[in-house]
């Protein structure tokens, strides 16, 4: 049996809103292709990060966020490697807002990013709340947004998709999330693989291409059924998406 | 309305024992209801707001409907639950001589974003506190809200616990929402009224390190640390006045509140109601769950508008889904789904979902299961018939 590694990034501090989800799905995904995936978590403090196929970091608030800063600054080249060297990348809102260039406070002040995703975050009071319906080239993409802050991509990075109902990166519409190869960077909150399967294969196939293997296929039925209802999810939230 | 905030004003201000304010993610209709029990065993007249009436709106109705022509309240004291986020507006006008606040836990996101907001709110509400304070020692954001008096408040600040046996009994512990960067500034607090034991329906609750027991309104270590904050705030409320013994009399008369907890009947069958609110009060719910559940429905509709934190719970208590329903309900089956539990059907129609259930074969036990959000529950109640509404209206 092959096997991966998932490393998963601050698991407590952030993880708001069942973003470990985002874990549990890629190694159960994996499982039922016959691949064991080996989750690591780090937390400040807990030394070297590890090699990894792929790297998961949620949401929190900007205590949480804070409260992880200094380690993730000591790791950032380490964290710059490994994505640059093929690991597959999942950043959600305020992980992805960390892993960029900077975060510019509501007071003005700056928290240096991680560098790892070309993202500027300028914090706002202004919420952005709701159902997210994003287009991308390997289809429509669904979940729930909610955070204070506007994104801008820099040096002409590609958004994840674009918008076509919600608020995304500039907080009205456009481009939502940013993409470069395998790294993606989302405000698609908690667990956006569950509900977007092809997503989370995506980084999968990924993640295997790194130890050169390949996403086989599954003779296990839950796959297909778990697909369907994931399916049927989206097109519920994509027929009334709503806001607040 | 706009008459309402003076009209409020002046009425509660006349009560001779002021006002006690409850508030918190979870727990304040059933405690609001407990603190209303205990202060009447005592012998005062309790205005009180219905559960779920917490809202400005529902506070001055329930004024309305029970002051007298002159305004006048024919009570001691008001014993009110009160929401968050109008609760930092309300108690500036209320001037609660007594405020009570239960806990920060992760809830509805949507609406407050994250809890170090809801911690705010609560110490602004804190911070109004005229006579006393009576705070969750094991919550990290309520423990320094001493430190929200005002100078010069002659309010004193005391504390409700539960012990760490009973905190081990539930698989996360009370799910208080963690505090992160600069440390509680609390100093370490000796609680005077303490959760200690619970067997059932039967809790044990220490007030300066006395026992007594009492009968819950239902299972479940939140119910015991909802009655451990019940009886410290009549404690705080009551002075010298107050006896455990009459407080425990008074518990043990409780039904539950409405939805929370509760038994409902179709067809000479029990089906048991767990609500599942917010992460906190599905995981207490699922905790307390004697037996693994034979038969279960699921139901969650837009009410929850995002059911992300579902990958947060330890399902672990339920072993399958017969049959799910709600506009959410194929995101509860995904959910389901990836921690192994097999599903029987989704059905998002929820009548046809409650026909599709109620038609199983009787279970062994002789009691169903529903783990349904708040506006499922109230829609579930009417397909079977039963016509009250929360608020004590039919």
């Amino acid at each position: 049996m092959t096997g991966l590694t998932i490393l998963h990034l601050y698991p407590h501090e952030l993880g708001i809103n069942g973003d470990r989800g985002n874990v549990t799905v890629l190694a159960r995904r994996a499982g039922w292709r016959g691949v064991e995936a080996n989750v690591v978590g780090h937390s400040p403090g807990s030394g070297d990060l590890p090699d990894a196929d792929v790297v998961v970091v949620g949401s929190g608030p900007l205590s949480a966020m804070r409260s992880v800063h200094a380690d993730l600054l000591q790791h950032a080249s380490r964290l710059r490697d490994l994505v640059s060297g093929g690991a597959a990348l999942l950043a959600v809102s305020g992980g992805m807002h960390l892993l960029g260039t900077e975060i510019e406070l509501e007071d003005g002040s700056v928290l240096e990013g991680a560098g790892v995703l070309p993202v500027r975050t300028v914090l706002s009071a202004k919420r952005s709340v709701g159902d997210l319906v994003v287009e991308t080239a390997a289809g429509t993409i669904v979940g729930y947004e909610n955070h204070g802050s506007l994104v801008t991509l820099q040096g002409g990075a590609k958004p994840l998709g674009t918008v076509r109902s919600g608020f995304g990166n500039g907080g009205s519409g456009g481009g939502e999330g940013v993409r470069v190869g395998s790294a993606v960077g989302t405000h698609l909150g908690g667990p956006v693989l569950a509900l977007n399967p092809a997503l989370a294969d995506e980084l999968l196939t990924a993640a295997l291409a790194r130890r050169g293997g390949a996403l086989g296929a599954t003779a296990d039925e839950s796959l297909g059924r778990i697909d369907e209802w994931a399916r049927l999810a989206r097109e519920t939230v994509a027929a009334h998406p709503s806001s607040y | 309305m706009k008459i309402a905030p003076d009209f409020l004003e002046r009425t509660i201000a006349d009560l001779p024992l002021g006002v006690v304010a409850v508030s918190g993610s979870n727990g304040k209709s059933t405690t609001t209801n407990m603190v209303s029990a205990i202060l009447r065993a005592h012998g005062l007249r309790v205005f009180t707001n219905p559960s779920g009436g917490n809202l400005p709106q529902g506070i001055a109705s329930a004024v309305l409907a029970d002051a007298s022509g002159a305004g006048r309240l024919a009570a001691d004291v008001a014993v009110l639950e009160i929401d968050e986020a109008y609760g930092v507006q309300l108690s500036r006008l209320l001037k609660p001589r007594t405020v009570l606040l239960l806990n920060v836990q992760i809830d509805q996101l949507n609406r407050f974003f994250e809890p170090d907001r809801v911690a705010g709110m609560l110490a602004k509400i804190a911070s109004t506190a005229t006579g006393a304070l009576v705070l969750n020692a094991d919550d990290e954001h309520l423990v320094g809200l001493g430190a929200a008096l005002p100078d010069g408040s002659s309010a004193r600040v005391s504390y409700f616990a539960t012990s760490p046996e009973l905190l081990g009994a539930v698989s996360q512990g009370m799910l208080s929402a963690p505090r992160f960067g600069s440390a509680a500034t609390a100093t370490a607090t000796t609680p005077d009224v303490v959760a200690t034991a619970l067997d059932g329906r039967e809790a044990v609750i220490e007030v300066d390190g006395v026992p007594t027991t009492v009968r819950l309104p239902a299972r479940g270590v939140h119910y015991a640390v909802d009655a451990a904050a019940a009886v410290a705030a009549a404690r705080a409320a009551l002075g010298e006045r107050f006896s455990a013994a009459t407080a425990a009399l008074a518990l043990a008369e409780l039904e539950t509140v409405y939805g929370r907890g509760e038994t409902l009947s179709a067809n000479g069958e029990d089906i048991e109601i767990i609500m599942m609110k917010n992460p906190a009060s599905l995981q207490l719910n699922l905790d307390s769950l004697g037996t693994t559940p034979e038969q279960v429905f699921l139901a969650v509709d837009n009410g929850t508008p995002d059911p992300s934190w579902l990958y947060d719970i330890d399902l672990s208590r339920i072993s399958h889904a017969d049959v799910i329903s709600g506009t959410k309900g194929y995101q509860l089956a995904v959910r389901l789904a990836y921690d192994g539990l097999p599903v029987g059907v989704v059905e998002p129609e929820l009548r046809a979902a409650v026909r599709r259930f109620l038609a199983l074969p009787r279970p062994a036990a002789g009691r169903k299961t529903m783990i349904v959000n708040y506006e499922q529950m109230m829609l579930i109640r009417k397909i079977l018939g039963y016509t009250d509404l929360e608020g004590g209206q039919s």
